[in-house]
């Protein structure tokens, strides 16, 4: 088959691609700043920004009061301001805004404002948060079987608490967004969002708008992943509240230290964990408390929180099981969605207990997941009710212990270790089993727009958008195949609201999905009608019988009745005649995924469509002088469906394990005793570089498992691969727990930095 | 020759520029700010603006003894005025969309782009190395790429499309048009001569030779001074300072020679560490190893002794090694010249004994006796392109009994400069360079430092780490 690249790829590669701070603006642009406090809790007692206004090149400063409608940032919880009133709740919050002829003046302009501030207890940690007792919603609970009964039955128990460190998103393409004002009040949005329907809400209700007033663009991100799908609506509103005053263009872009001081991050997590189970490792009883640190306000935390806890016994059967979960306030900055959504940190938990079990046992870790995972036929219902089905553990545990030589490397591992003072090395095998939908019912529905021109090009509009993960490509590869035409006569447009209305975030894994179906829809109702005229057409110059429009097949630029494989028409010939003979050649598509519900009070239902599955094993070497750790070998073994693109659905598989890697291992976040985050530049936090992957890294798709009910029968990819990370997590504790002979439980958290290993490593000398 | 006010001149791509400063215009404007603020250089991208993700890339092409050589610089760290008489090439330059670059068309056909705003960058550090005409091992493409981060791809494409398009008797639009390149900026070289600006709010010297430097040295005492200038240039792009008065050495003809004696190698401050990196590979092996993992290639391109020097850093990745090696600098004002070893030249927390009328011309390293053990560490957090948490380096002189006649250590980021660790100096002197040993100095490194906590580590981790180096040294030499 031919090779399809990304969409853009030729425009990225030399530097055509067009991002929103690239577009060429008149000259009467402004750029907007955004003043923040500098206390993570405090009463503002007074402020004073008219020198700050004096200065030249000054168009304007607003608070609160400037704002025309509402002064609210979330749609559902409501606990969120757009600019603080008279307290302030975390670092980076935003008290006023700067729209200046240049960033330069912005900035001196903000250093003029005087502010005093009435400083307040701040909670900086999840401990202090627990002792605090204060949660940004009521906390929930999945329970299933008798988990006290299971325990008292038990023949081992152990118990323990992780330590889950949060991330950065580092998109390289900080928040940014351009407003730029129309006629009357209404407003033309460019913004670096995942979620455009959200961001024109917000931006309509602070301006007091409807959202037909609201145009909000999105042509492609510099990357998102979770970080966008909120908190892009941070400065759109900001942006557009300054341009609706300015009534002129407004731009405002992060510097890369303020994106990452003022939004949120993937939540820390600390989840205390009890679990119980026989002599071989086979599990009975779960009882996990995970506790998020949700930072100020809602945000997505009981989404993600909801995520985590239906993610917490990864790809195991518990049939006793208890998971309740808080989402504790803090004066931090809100935390907010990240590749993976709270699975990881769930998941993390969960693959903690295998490890221990295993040591307690003085197993083979890969043989205690083998025993516990779900089953084909038994063993195999969910905490919260769903039954799993096309459970493709079986077949990838298969494959990937063979192709990885899992038993022949273990025993290798283990001589090195015996042969090797200040050299170790770890082994791991992790599985993923990641739920596809989002868990909020509603939100699992996708529209399109789809236009046939009449000379034959077809432009797709649909409700996701790009970020870099190949969605339009996609897009347009279904397009291209449901029409029966190349590739290249397709093009998907910029996502945009005024063509596809009402749209849900691109999150949640689900995109192709979702609006792959959609596009597909749109596709349908077209061929419905062209297909009515082309039959039509073939009746009339072949008199001798008619067509059946149901029997025209769409392939290689062709519509012919593959009855009658004699009747033809080229695809263009076909949309011109149509055209003439006045067929509607447009159509809108939807999609709403069926079957998904999941009652939050009982903690039960079916909140997913289906699953993803996938497994990694990972070797690494460990310097237990200096703590760094090498990644010697990967072998992934994912699960697609059939995949929509295989080079594509690799990258994501590739790009997700190693953002992954990066959280486990060198990407770590510290706050001093105020509440300022330490790392926040690329200086000091590190994400993986080129010198950072697996010196073998093998990846690879599994083949002939076809998904019933999906588009194509594919599945879903962006999200999943990025928990295979944990083989490398887990590898490196199975290296440093190898200079004990494995006889000590050693101290281990996300992430495992350097100093972090060597902070073990001489706790286990002791 | 002449001198040129206010004005610079340089090709972009291959149209010859000149940009005259103003009030509107500063010296100190990035090229990578220039770059965006013309209409068809966008594709230049700004990632964190601190030479720490590569978004920003280009390559510039400098002639020398009628040949050009091309190399990857981070933009966001180069102020203007030194593009002078170069060739800067932006991702534009290189290809479009309807004729791509060998390179470009490779990074397509891996699918190494997904969000593509590291694209431009990655194109251009590629593109750096395919100008290199060889063919690249692994290692000197992941050499090539340590400076550029990508956030979407987890890099296997992007390592893939350099071995794809790199080769040997690599042919593109700039090969072909190099004679008329190097007449062009030889053009400009000849027609000017020393540069400087003053537009009213700042003042930018760019002296051609030493003795102009110097004058300017003794002038403008309180002038900064910048070399490569990557230390510099983020007070500009990350504290947004307005540095009133600058004199730039990077065209100072007379810094960036080497010499080689028998005794000694004499390396001007103004050779960049990338240089010296690739030179002293056999010769200095333990400051090779170290500039190996000093910030990426666009950083060593550009950044240089003299300023990893000159501003007494902490965690200088360089000064524990030169120490080491007992080296010494040569400092020099319109008058006199002198001497004084790199151990006693740093006095404090960015403080040394540099008059202000001095530059640092050069330093002098001494070749090793042949029972000269000397190797160098670095811990941080990631191996590329991080700063160091602990490093050090280590230099044991053996008696022929095999006991430790004298050994030298010096640790960076353990202390306000790097410094020496005397009581365990003093403890292994005399001693057997036995396991027993070098157990009892890790403890004592205890307390020759009381390091401290900060992003990059706690104190605690400082502490184990530089007691651990001590033993990974001898484990090193344990059979020497």
């Amino acid at each position: 088959m031919k090779k399809i690249y990304h969409e853009s790829a030729k425009y990225h590669v030399s530097g055509e691609a067009i991002y929103i701070d690239d577009i060429e603006v008149n000259n009467q642009l402004l750029h907007g700043y955004v003043y923040t406090s500098p206390v993570a809790h405090a009463k503002i007692k007074s402020y004073n920004y008219s020198e700050a206004q004096k200065l030249a090149g000054v168009h304007a400063i607003l608070n609160y009061k400037d704002i025309p409608g509402h002064n609210q940032m979330v749609p559902v919880f409501q606990d969120e301001v757009i600019l603080a009133i008279d307290e302030v709740t975390f670092i980076g919050q935003a008290i006023f805004l700067i729209a200046a002829e240049t960033e330069e003046i912005a900035r001196q302009a903000s250093k003029l404002i005087e502010i005093e501030y009435e400083e307040l207890p701040a909670i900086l940690t999840i401990e202090d948060a627990i002792q605090n007792g204060v949660t940004v919603q009521p906390s929930r609970k999945i329970e299933t079987g008798d988990i006290n009964e299971a325990f008292k039955n038990a023949k081992n128990i152990i118990e323990g608490e992780l330590k889950i460190g949060g991330q950065e998103h580092w998109y390289l393409e900080t928040q940014i967004c351009l407003c730029i004002p129309q006629e009357g009040r209404d407003m033309k949005v460019f913004s670096s969002t995942q979620n455009p329907s959200e961001t024109q809400l917000l931006v309509a209700e602070a301006l007091g708008l409807h959202k037909m007033n609201v145009e909000v663009e999105m042509k492609r991100m510099g990357g998102g992943f979770g970080g966008k799908e909120t908190q892009g609506n941070h400065v759109a509103v900001w942006s557009a509240i300054l341009a609706n005053y300015t009534k002129k263009p407004v731009k405002i872009r992060l510097f890369r230290d303020e994106d990452q001081k003022m939004t949120g991050k993937r939540h820390r997590f600390l989840i205390k964990y009890k679990a119980a189970f026989d002599e071989n490792g086979l599990i009975s009883a779960v009882d996990f408390e995970q506790n998020a640190d949700a930072g100020a306000t809602s945000d997505l935390s009981m989404s993600i929180l909801e995520r985590a806890m239906l993610h917490a016994e990864n790809s195991y059967y518990v049939p006793n099981m208890r998971i309740i979960g808080h989402a504790w306030k803090t004066n931090l900055p809100s935390n907010t969605a990240f590749r993976g959504f709270g699975g990881p940190q769930g998941i993390a938990a969960m693959e903690t207990i295998i490890d221990r079990i295993a040591r307690t046992l003085k197993k083979d870790s890969a043989e205690i997941r083998n025993i516990n995972f779900y089953a084909l036929f038994e063993r195999n219902v969910t905490p919260y009710g769903q039954k799993i089905e096309n459970n493709r553990l079986p077949k990838i545990w298969e494959q990937i212990i063979e192709t990885s030589e899992y038993f022949a490397r273990r025993k290798q591992v283990n001589e090195f270790n015996q042969k090797n003072e200040f050299y170790k090395k770890g082994l791991a095998l992790t599985p993923i089993k990641f739920g596809i939908s989002f868990t909020t019912a509603f939100l699992n529905q996708a529209g399109a727009l789809v236009h046939i021109y009449n000379d034959g090009s077809v432009l797709v509009n649909h409700g996701g958008t790009e970020m870099g993960q190949g969605l339009h490509t996609k897009m347009r590869q279904i397009a291209a195949k449901e029409l029966g035409i190349d590739y290249e006569n397709v093009k998907v447009n910029a996502t945009n609201t005024t063509k596809v209305p009402n749209t849900s975030p691109t999150a949640a894994s689900s995109g192709a999905d979702m609006n792959g179906m959609a596009v597909k829809d749109a596709i349908d109702k077209i061929k419905k009608r062209l297909s009515t005229f082309i039959a039509c057409k073939f009746g009339a110059t072949y008199r001798d019988n008619t067509s059946d429009a149901e029997n025209l097949v769409y392939d290689r630029n062709i519509i012919y009745d593959w009855k009658q494989p004699e009747r033809k028409i080229s695809f263009n010939d076909a949309i011109k005649a149509a055209y003439l003979g006045r067929i509607n050649l447009s159509s809108n598509g939807f999609y709403a995924t069926p079957g998904v519900n999941f009652n939050r009070d009982r903690g039960f239902g079916k909140p997913f469509f289906y699953f993803s599955y996938g497994m990694a094993v990972s070797e690494v070497l460990l310097d237990i002088l200096t703590g760094y750790t090498k990644i010697l070998r990967t072998d992934i073994l994912h699960d697609v469906g059939e995949s929509l693109n295989v080079d594509l659905d690799k990258g994501q598989v590739e790009g997700a394990f190693i953002q992954g890697v990066g959280w486990c291992t060198t990407e770590e976040l510290k706050y001093d005793s105020k509440g300022n985050l330490l790392n926040h530049s690329p200086d000091t936090y590190k994400i993986p570089g080129v010198n950072d992957i697996p010196e073998i890294f093998n990846v690879n798709l599994l083949k002939g498992y076809p998904q019933p009910g999906t588009i194509h029968r594919s599945k879903a990819v962006g999200e999943p691969p990025f928990m295979l990370s944990f083989s490398v997590w887990l590898a490196i504790k199975d290296a440093i727990s190898s200079i004990k002979n494995h006889e000590i439980e050693p101290n281990f958290q996300i992430p495992a930095t350097n100093e972090n290993i060597l902070l073990s490593i001489e706790n286990l000398k002791k | 020759m002449t001198t040129n006010k206010n004005k610079i001149q340089f090709l972009l791509g291959d149209k010859l520029t000149e940009i005259e400063f103003n009030s509107e215009i500063s010296p100190t404007t990035t090229v990578l700010n220039y770059l965006r603020s013309l209409p068809n250089h966008k594709g230049v991208k700004e990632g964190c603006a601190e030479g720490d993700c590569g978004a920003c890339t280009v390559v510039i092409a400098e002639e020398s003894n009628n040949k050009l050589t091309y190399k990857s610089f981070d933009s966001c760290l180069i102020f203007l005025p030194s593009l002078h008489g170069k060739q800067l090439i932006t991702v534009e330059n290189v290809g479009t969309s309807e004729k791509l670059h060998p390179v470009q068309e490779a990074l397509v056909e891996t699918h190494a782009s997904q969000c593509g705003f590291c694209t431009p960058g990655f194109t251009m550090s590629l593109f750096s190395l395919y100008k290199q005409d060889f063919i690249p091992s692994k290692e000197f493409i992941i050499d090539a790429l340590t400076g550029n981060l990508c956030r979407c791809t987890g890099y296997k494409p992007i390592i893939e499309a350099a071995h794809k398009c790199c080769g040997e008797h690599n042919h593109d639009y700039f090969s072909e048009n190099e004679n008329e390149t190097i007449l062009k900026l030889k053009g400009i070289k000849n027609s000017t001569n020393n540069i400087v600006i003053d537009n009213g709010i700042q003042k930018y010297f760019l002296p051609s030779n030493l003795a102009e430097a110097l004058q300017l040295r003794t002038d403008l005492p309180n002038a900064t001074i910048i070399n490569g200038g990557t230390d510099i240039a983020l007070r500009v792009t990350k504290k947004h300072e307005i540095i009133t008065t600058i004199i730039d050495l990077s065209q100072t003809i007379g810094l960036k020679k080497i010499t080689k004696t028998d005794k000694e190698w004499i390396i001007g401050t103004g050779v960049s560490i990338e240089d010296v990196r690739i030179e002293v590979k056999d010769i200095f092996p333990a400051l090779y190893e170290m500039l190996s993992v000093f910030g990426s290639k666009q950083i060593r391109n550009k950044a240089t002794f003299g300023g990893n020097i000159g501003s007494a850093s902490p965690i200088g990745d360089s000064t524990p090694v030169l120490m080491a090696y007992n080296s010494t600098l040569v400092l020099k004002n319109t008058k006199a010249e002198r001497e004084i070893k790199l151990r006693e030249f740093i006095t404090g927390y960015r403080k040394t004994q540099m008059s202000s009328d001095e530059l640092i011309i050069a330093v002098k390293i001494p070749i090793p006796n042949t029972n000269e053990i000397i190797k160098s560490y670095k811990v941080s957090k990631r191996k590329d392109l991080d700063i160091s948490t602990v490093s050090a380096c280590f230099n044991l002189l053996k008696d022929e009994k095999g006991k430790i006649k004298e050994i030298f250590m010096f640790y960076g980021g353990m202390a306000a400069t790097t410094s020496r660790a005397s009581k365990t100096e003093d403890f292994l002197n005399g001693k057997e360079w036995n396991r027993e040993n070098i157990e009892k100095a890790m403890k004592l490194i205890d307390e020759d430092y009381t390091p401290i906590s900060d992003a990059r580590a706690g104190a605690e981790a400082r502490k184990i780490m530089a007691r651990n180096l001590l033993m990974k040294f001898y484990n090193d030499t344990i059979n020497l």
